[in-house]
C-alpha cells in the first residue's frame, strides 16, 4: 500500500470516528430524536401534533409575539450597532478602543443578568424612576415599560448590539482607505461618500451581523424568563414551560422541532451570506 | 463655521462615549453596586454599603458555586479536546463540499435555542440505551455540545492561519503524523487552545437555558440559584452570587486567554 493511500485511509477512519463519537452523541442523535418524538403518537407516526400546534390560537399568539420581539429588537440593534460602529471608527477618541473592548467582554455576561440589572434602574422603584420623581416632584413613577414589550426589546438591544458593532467595525477596517480618498478628491461630499462608497463596501459585514443578531434574539431565553409575562411568551419560553411546568414532553418536542426548523433556516441564510462574502474577498 | 463643526464633532464623540457606557458598562456596574448595597429601594443610589450578602451565602450557594466551577472546568476541557479534534480532522477537507457540510453541522448547537438543545439532550438521554438524566453528566454533556462550536472555530481559525507551511515542512522531512501533531501542531495551537478553554469556561458557567432543561434533582449551578433568587425577589443575594459568576468568567478570559487574545475570542464568539 502506498503512503498516500495509507494517509487517505487513516483520514477516512478518523473522520468516521469523529462522526460516530462527536457528531452522533452531541448533535445528530439528540436533535434527530426530537423530531421522532414529535411525530410519534399513540396511534403511530402522525403529523397530528403539528396540525394541533398550528391550529391552536395560543401557539399562533406565541409565534406573533416571537416575531414582533425579534423584528423590533433586531432592527433597533442593527441601527444602533451600525451607528456606534461608524462613530467609533471615523471619530475615534481617547478611550474609544477601551469601549470596544468593553463591548467584547459582553460575551462573558449572561443575558439574563442584563435583564436583571434593568430592574434596579428602570423598575418602578428603580434609580431612574426615583430620580425623576424626586427631581420633577411627580406623583408616580414616569417610566413603566420594563415588564413588557419595551423592556424586553431594550434588554435584547443592549445585549445583542455588540454582535452588530463587531462585524461592522471589521468591515469598516477592511475598506481600502484609498478608494474613500479618491472619491473625496473627486469632490464627493461626506454624505455621498458614506452612501455610495462606504456603505456598499461595508454592507456584507453589516448584513451578516444583523442576521446573526436576528438569529440569537430569536433563540433568546434568559431575558424573557426575567422580563416576560403571561402575555408575552416567545417560542423558547413556551417550550420551556411545556416541558417543565405542563410536563407535556410531546408538545414541547413539537414546538422545539418547529423552533429548530425556524432557527436552522435563518442559520442557513447566515451561512450563505457570509460564505458569499468570503468568496468575493478571496477573489478581490 | 469651522468652530461650530469642531464643536459638533466633539459633541458626537461625547454622545458615542455616553451611549456606549450607558448600554455596555452600566449592567456590570449595577451588579457590583447592588451586590454591596445594604438597601437599594426608593433611592437613586444605595444609602449604605455592606458585605452582608456575601457573608450570608448558605450551603446551597456554596454548593452551586463549587458545582458551577467543576462543571465549567470539565466542559472547558472536554469541549476543547473535541473542538481540537474536529478542527484537525476537518482541516484537510477545507474548501470541499463535505468539509463545508460538516462545518455547518458543528455550528448547529449554537444556532438553535439553548432550551431546544437541552430538551433534545434530555429526551435522548433520559431512557435506555443510555440514561444519565439522574447525574451531573447530562449537564456536562449538554454544555459541551453548546460550547463545542466555539472551541472548534477557535482551533480551526488558528490551524488555517498558522499551520500548513510547518506541517508540510515537518512531513516532508519524514516526521510521522503523531510526531507532527505533538511537536508541531499542538505547540503552535497553544494560544488558540487557551482561548478555547477560556471561552468555553465562560459560556459554561453562564449558561441558563440548557442547564435549566436537563439538571437533575438536588443539582444546581450559580445561574439557576440566581434566577430562583430573582423570581423570589431576593435581589441583593442574586447580585452577590452573580458578581462571583462574572468574576469567575472574566478571570478565565483574562488569565487563561491572556492579553491580546480577547479580540480573537470576541471575533470568534460574535462574528464566526
Amino acid at each position: 500500500m502506498s503512503a498516500t493511500s495509507r494517509t487517505l485511509l487513516a483520514r477516512g477512519a478518523n473522520l468516521s470516528a469523529v462522526v460516530l463519537l462527536v457528531f452522533g452523541p452531541f448533535i445528530l442523535y439528540p436533535l434527530g430524536g426530537l423530531f421522532l418524538l414529535s411525530v410519534r403518537t399513540k396511534s403511530g407516526v402522525s403529523i397530528d401534533p403539528y396540525l394541533r400546534f398550528f391550529s391552536d390560537p395560543t401557539s399562533l399568539e406565541v409565534i406573533r409575539t416571537s416575531l414582533a420581539i425579534v423584528l423590533a429588537s433586531a432592527a433597533v440593534a442593527t441601527v444602533v450597532g451600525v451607528a456606534l460602529a461608524a462613530l467609533l471608527f471615523y471619530l475615534p477618541f481617547r478611550g474609544s478602543a477601551m469601549l470596544v473592548r468593553l463591548m467584547e467582554l459582553f460575551v462573558a455576561f449572561p443575558s439574563f443578568l442584563v435583564a436583571f440589572t434593568l430592574i434596579f434602574l428602570y423598575g418602578t422603584q428603580g434609580s431612574v424612576n426615583v430620580f425623576l420623581v424626586e427631581t420633577f416632584h411627580l406623583s408616580h413613577a414616569p417610566i413603566d415599560f420594563l415588564y413588557g414589550f419595551g423592556g424586553i426589546v431594550f434588554a435584547e438591544v443592549i445585549y445583542y448590539t455588540p454582535f452588530v458593532v463587531r462585524p461592522t467595525l471589521t468591515a469598516l477596517t477592511l475598506i481600502d482607505e484609498r478608494v474613500v480618498e479618491a472619491a473625496r478628491s473627486l469632490g464627493a461630499s461626506p454624505a455621498l461618500v458614506a452612501r455610495k462608497v462606504v456603505l456598499p463596501m461595508a454592507l456584507p459585514g453589516i448584513v451578516a451581523g444583523s442576521i446573526l443578531c436576528f438569529l440569537f434574539i430569536m433563540n433568546e431565553f434568559g431575558i424573557l424568563l426575567v422580563l416576560g409575562s403571561a402575555k408575552l411568551i416567545t417560542l423558547p419560553l413556551s417550550i420551556y414551560s411545556a416541558a417543565t411546568v405542563d410536563l407535556d414532553l410531546q408538545a414541547a418536542a413539537t414546538q422545539a422541532a418547529v423552533m429548530l426548523v425556524a432557527s436552522l433556516s435563518v442559520f442557513v441564510v447566515y451561512r450563505r451570506v457570509t460564505r458569499a462574502g468570503t468568496r468575493s474577498h478571496a477573489r478581490g | 463655521m469651522a468652530r461650530r463643526g469642531t464643536l459638533a464633532l466633539a459633541g458626537l464623540r461625547l454622545l458615542t462615549g455616553a451611549v456606549c457606557l450607558w448600554l455596555f458598562a452600566v449592567p456590570g456596574l449595577v451588579v457590583i453596586v447592588s451586590a454591596f448595597a445594604s438597601d437599594w429601594v426608593a433611592t437613586v443610589l444605595p444609602a449604605s454599603f455592606t458585605l452582608r450578602w456575601f457573608e450570608h451565602f448558605d450551603a446551597t450557594d456554596v454548593d452551586a458555586m463549587l458545582t458551577s466551577f467543576e462543571v465549567a472546568g470539565m466542559v472547558a476541557a472536554l469541549g476543547t479536546v473535541l473542538g481540537l479534534w474536529l478542527a484537525i480532522s476537518l482541516n484537510p477537507l477545507e474548501g470541499r463540499r463535505l468539509g463545508g457540510l460538516l462545518d455547518a453541522v458543528i455550528m448547529v448547537p449554537n444556532s438553535v435555542p439553548s432550551v431546544v438543545l437541552g430538551l433534545a439532550v434530555l429526551l435522548a438521554y433520559h431512557a435506555p440505551p443510555l440514561d444519565i438524566s439522574g447525574s451531573a453528566a447530562i449537564v456536562v454533556l449538554v454544555q459541551t455540545a453548546l460550547v463545542m462550536p466555539f472551541c472548534y472555530r477557535m482551533c480551526a481559525a488558528a490551524l488555517k492561519q498558522e499551520i500548513p507551511v510547518f506541517r508540510e515542512a515537518a512531513a516532508s522531512l519524514g516526521a510521522p503524523p503523531a510526531m507532527v501533531l505533538r511537536r508541531v501542531i499542538l505547540p503552535l495551537l497553544e494560544p488558540a487552545i487557551r482561548a478555547s478553554v477560556a471561552l468555553a469556561f465562560a459560556f459554561s458557567i453562564g449558561d441558563l437555558g440548557a442547564t435549566l432543561m436537563v439538571y437533575p434533582p438536588g443539582f444546581s449551578t450559580v445561574p439557576i440559584v440566581v434566577i430562583e433568587d430573582v423570581e423570589r425577589g431576593f435581589y441583593y443575594r442574586a447580585s452577590a452570587l452573580a458578581l462571583i459568576l462574572l468574576a469567575l468568567s472574566l478571570a478565565s478570559l483574562v488569565l487563561v486567554a491572556g492579553r491580546g487574545r480577547r479580540a480573537k475570542v470576541a471575533a470568534v464568539a460574535m462574528e464566526r
